[in-house]
């Protein structure tokens, strides 16, 4: 308490006011809409104003979750959000420990790379889809070349769903990976020369003292990088609908809330708004991100804990 | 110390309250008119070109400044022609101003609907109504155009004396809800029928196929001859399985009867009838479609097949402006896609209402609104709209005196309205509830036709099972 910065008496207050505007914002930006979507679940709304809104209990969730064939699509897409995030997970955060490693190197030019990896992030879905919607063109595209060379050639994101499903998970890497890259840097530069000065003397080869000294220190580095890369690609779906649009056996979670809330499913253009079944699915996204999140939570805490003490 | 950071803190707090709750600064000047006034233009002559008309003048137009917001979708030649007529409207009416928004097809739904939530558009583009509840359907969600009118956001036009140009069977079906209409529909387009390429039909000594075993024949030849036989925009999903619509109206001609059918169970997607269609879907999804026609944008189709690499390209009359534009001296052609090997039943165009317009309830323009319609509703000026679009006319005096008019017109007495605008999923149904080549490799994972039929069934049975 000696070390409190506002000092005591009314001062104190002083943080807490602070805190009000963001705190403001939360509630307005981030809370309020979710709070209204968990009430939403219950209706049958469709987003229209004017429409009536009626409520309907668990009907959406029943409808969601055991009604008929759809309901066993929807576990399909269920299932294929966890397959994306495994997938885009593990590579994303490989790929950036290691490109991370490599730039944090005092090369020549190393600043150009960083750049360069980093660019994709800045770049907003659409372009990144773009940008790989040309790159994958069919007829004749770099990517369709490089397949006729060797005899091969592919629909790519009009191919069959599992073949585009592969290629939204590699678009969502690409896009991506700049984040992990940098916040591993940023865990890299916090770790002090003098360990690795000590390791060298003390005999550690390369692998060793990336296992015994760069490693453990990047502990908070990876916690951070493997939270931010779970939810995001449990959360993603803008991707989907800019490279493939709604297409069987390719949906996530996150775009099927989407296709259903805005009649984006059948392709007809008098699809109905389905914003309360939308928001039903929503909570159950909310629900799986929330167990998966916190259940991951605990366990890098822990980690961390043994690990750093 | 401590007084000075408490100070900092509520200077910091006022200033970021005071940032939110900042507008547009005070000292905005209101819009200023023109310096000049615009000169009226001279109604140009050409044939796709709008017309000046003798429709009454909007009533805004003496009072006060109004901008006119306007939504359409994505349909090059519609826009490149409603840029135009736009021009032609503001120089018949100064004062107003047409704000003209273009989104995509796929969007329009959901853009109409934020826009009407927020009174931020006075006429809308709206597709003709469709995929309304039938009696035998049961626990269906209604289509968005009625719920949009239920909630009161487009605006009666049943009194209006432009409404009377169109023909009466087209308003009733196109823009009519609980007998008051809420829509003009511009025009029928077909979705069913195949273009094909009179050039390389003569080089490679084709003709121009009347049944499935033909159309067979004449892909076999062009295969051969290693040039594509058949494109369509796949990148935008839709087209693939558009494109092959005509194949289900050859074996389905009544359509309705179809949906009808397939709800009470009198037809089911994997009987010997329909699995005749499934074999013929494999046929054009795996041996005429082109590799590659996945990644064709919808909008670069005609361009593809213009270009003459193409034998020929399945798609609705909607594109032959565009195959035109793309390449004028481009000889082509229209057929109804002939999906039977009897060519009486290769006679049918199958379609839709296309566009259509609607006002925003809410509108605080309603008089500048009506007047848009008035004027774009006058036969000269619609004409003109038909001749840029080439939509099957919906005015009763109005003739489609392009290429593709003439294309279509032995099949106008067959005109019907499609499988796509009867059709309601039950709710419950799989996402494989659907007549789709498009489920077939290389688009989708099927290559077995019995293996899909038995699925598309499967599929809707659950729906229809999960609503008993």
């Amino acid at each position: 308490m000696a070390n409190y910065h506002f000092g005591r008496g009314r001062a104190r207050w002083a943080p807490y006011i602070l805190l009000l505007p963001g705190f403001f914002f939360y509630l307005l930006i981030m809370f309020g809409p979710s709070l209204a979507t968990s009430v939403f679940s219950f209706t049958d709304a469709t987003g229209i104003r004017g429409a009536p809104v009626n409520w309907v209990g668990l009907d959406n969730y029943k409808e969601f979750l055991f009604l008929g064939q759809a309901s066993r699509d929807n576990y399909g897409a269920l299932f294929r959000t966890l397959i994306f995030c495994v997938g885009v997970t593990t590579i994303q955060f490989t790929l950036g420990l290691i490109v991370a490693l490599v730039v944090n190197q005092k090369l020549r030019g190393v600043n150009f790379f960083r750049t360069l990896y980093f660019m994709p992030v800045i770049l907003g879905a659409v372009i990144q889809g773009l940008i790989w919607s040309l790159f994958l063109y069919p007829l004749g595209g770099p990517m369709a070349q490089l397949l006729g060379m060797v005899g091969l050639r592919s629909e790519f994101l009009g191919g069959p769903p599992a073949e585009a499903f592969a290629w939204v998970m590699a678009v969502q890497i690409w896009a991506n990976m700049g984040i992990t890259m940098m916040i591993f840097i940023a865990g890299l530069q916090t770790i002090p020369g003098e360990l690795y000065e000590a390791a060298r003397i003390d005999g550690a080869g390369s692998w060793r003292t990336f296992q015994n000294v760069t490693w453990p220190l990047l502990t908070p580095a990876v916690n951070t990088n493997l939270v931010l890369n779970i939810i995001g690609s449990l959360q993603a779906w803008q991707l989907f609908l800019v490279l493939i649009g709604y297409r069987n056996g390719t949906q996530v979670l996150g775009y099927l809330i989407f296709a259903q809330a805005f009649g984006q499913t059948s392709g007809s253009v008098t699809s109905a708004f389905r914003q309360g079944y939308g928001a039903a699915a929503s909570i159950v996204l909310f629900f799986l991100v929330l167990v998966i999140g916190m259940s991951v939570q605990f366990f890098l805490q822990r980690r961390e804990g043994r690990v750093l003490g | 110390m401590r007084k000075l950071s408490l100070l900092i803190s509520l200077l910091v707090l006022a200033s970021l309250l005071l940032a939110a709750c900042g507008g547009a600064p005070a000292t905005q000047a209101p819009a200023e008119p023109a310096a000049a006034e615009p000169e009226p233009a001279e109604p140009e002559p050409a044939e796709a070109e709008p017309t000046a008309t003798a429709v009454p003048e909007a009533p805004e137009a003496e009072e006060q400044e109004v901008t006119l917001k306007v939504l359409v979708h994505q349909n090059p030649p519609m826009v490149e022609f409603m840029e135009t007529f736009n021009e032609q409207f503001q120089a018949k009416n100064p004062n107003i101003t047409v704000d003209m928004s273009v989104v995509n097809a796929n969007d329009l739904s959901t853009v109409t609907q934020t826009r009407l939530n927020a009174n931020d558009v006075d006429v809308v583009d709206i597709f003709g109504f469709a995929n309304a509840a039938q009696p035998y359907m049961q626990n269906v969600v209604p289509p968005n155009w009625q719920t949009l009118i239920d909630a009161g956001l487009l605006m009666d036009l049943s009194d209006q004396p432009f409404v009377e140009n169109y023909d009466a069977p087209t308003i009733q079906d196109a823009g009519t809800y609980n007998d008051k209409v809420y829509a003009i529909n511009l025009g029928r387009v077909s979705y069913s029928g195949i273009y094909y390429n009179k050039d390389l039909f003569a080089e490679y000594g084709v003709e121009v196929p009347t049944t499935w075993s033909e159309l067979v024949a004449a892909c076999e030849t062009f295969a051969a001859a290693d040039a594509p036989c058949m494109t369509a925009g796949g990148k935008d999903g839709w087209p693939i399985f558009v494109g092959a619509y005509g194949l289900i109206g050859s074996i389905y001609p009544d359509q309705a009867a179809l949906v009808e059918g397939l709800w009470t169970g009198d037809i089911k997607w994997n009987d010997a009838t329909s699995l005749e269609m499934w074999e013929k879907m494999k046929v054009y999804a795996q041996e005429m479609m082109e590799a590659g026609a996945s990644g064709i944008a919808g909008d670069a189709a005609p361009g593809r097949f213009a270009s003459g690499a193409v034998a020929m390209f399945s798609g609705g009359t909607w594109y032959a402006s565009a195959i035109e534009a793309a390449e004028p001296d481009f000889e082509w052609g229209y057929i109804p896609f002939p999906g039977s090997d009897n060519p009486e039943d290769n006679q049918y165009l199958f379609g839709k209402y296309d566009q259509g317009w609607a006002i925003a309830a809410n509108t605080p323009n309603k008089d500048a609104a009506m007047a848009y319609l008035a004027e774009f509703s006058d036969p000269a000026n619609y004409q003109a709209f038909v001749n840029a679009v080439g939509f099957i006319p919906t005015q009763p005096g109005a003739t489609l005196d392009t290429q593709i008019g003439e294309e279509v017109a032995p099949y106008l007495e067959n005109f019907r309205v499609g499988y796509e605008q009867y059709w309601v999923a039950p709710k419950g149904a799989g996402q494989y509830a659907n007549p789709y080549a498009s489920y077939f490799q290389p688009f989708g994972t099927f290559d077995d036709p019995q293996e899909l039929a038995d699925k598309v069934q499967e599929d809707l049975q659950s729906g229809l099972d999960a609503n008993q």
